[in-house]
């Protein structure tokens, strides 16, 4: 991030093959639209596919402030391209910060686009912001997110059960899982071995 | 075979590695074909495996070789 950021101001985090920054509302393209319509990029993250429009999406992006909520795209260094996107929400009374992430574009699925970009935000959390705690809780059955919550050291305090209902009306099991930076430090020392 | 054979076996499948690649400390984090699909794979091969579903606390639980290992006692897959 950029050594000089301040409250307010668009995020910007570089990592090896991405740029992980605050979504202005023209940076939402078609695919982006189209990542809302998909319902099996929308299960990801339990949620029907939606009827938003391109001014509903411009309106949605332009409702972060960049201080206590953050919309961060994935674009990839080498095209430009989106890919993807983060929403970030942190509670300043209890200090912690929540993250939800949708990978829309399927050629980047499972190569780890969000253990590397999700990895800076951590950083920019802990580091910049100063959270007390991250925390996360994906529906017990989204593997993949599981999977990256668990390879970053987060560590699962509770099942909830049947706790939210999924698009098709199933009840679903929904983990919570949670990181403090001791855990994040360690997480990060075991990477480096 | 035993059960930690079958473990052995079965990761090593759903990570599309030789066994043999799959020591016996293997571990999210320790074997670079262990991504998010490749962890999905293994999920799948386990619930086959046992012929059922397995509950949220098993699969935030598995991690590691030991960990497959254990579910495939526990419910006998």
């Amino acid at each position: 991030v950029s050594a000089n950021w301040k409250p307010g101001e668009p995020v910007v985090l570089d990592t090896a093959h991405y740029l992980v920054r605050s979504m202005k509302p023209e940076d939402v393209t078609e695919d982006y639209l189209a990542w809302t319509k998909d319902e099996e990029i929308m299960y990801g993250v339990n949620s029907a596919p939606g009827r938003m429009t391109m001014a509903d999406l411009h309106r949605y992006v332009a409702k972060f402030n960049n201080r206590t909520s953050f919309h961060l795209g994935i674009f990839v260094k080498e095209t430009g391209r989106l890919i993807g996107f983060y929403s970030i929400y942190w509670e300043r009374r209890h200090n912690i910060a929540g993250t939800n992430v949708v990978v829309g574009d399927r050629a980047y699925w499972g190569k780890n686009v969000v253990l590397e970009t999700r990895a800076a935000i951590i950083d920019f959390l802990f580091d910049r912001l100063k959270v007390a705690k991250v925390w996360g809780s994906p529906m017990a059955r989204n593997i993949p997110s599981v999977f990256n919550y668990r390879a970053q050291g987060f560590k699962a305090e509770g099942v909830l059960k049947r706790h939210r209902v999924s698009p098709k009306g199933e009840r679903l099991d929904q983990i919570m899982f949670g990181l403090f930076p001791e855990d994040w430090r360690k997480a990060k020392e075991a990477k480096r071995r | 075979m035993t059960t930690a054979e079958r473990a052995r076996h079965l990761l090593a499948a759903a990570l599309e590695i030789d066994p043999a690649l799959v020591g016996p400390d293997a571990a999210i984090g320790t074997l670079e074909a262990w991504d998010s699909l490749a962890h999905l794979r293994l999920m799948q091969a386990i619930e086959q495996a046992i012929g059922a579903e397995l509950p949220a606390e098993s699969i935030v639980e598995i991690a590691s070789l030991a960990d497959v290992a254990a579910v495939l006692e526990r419910k006998g897959g």
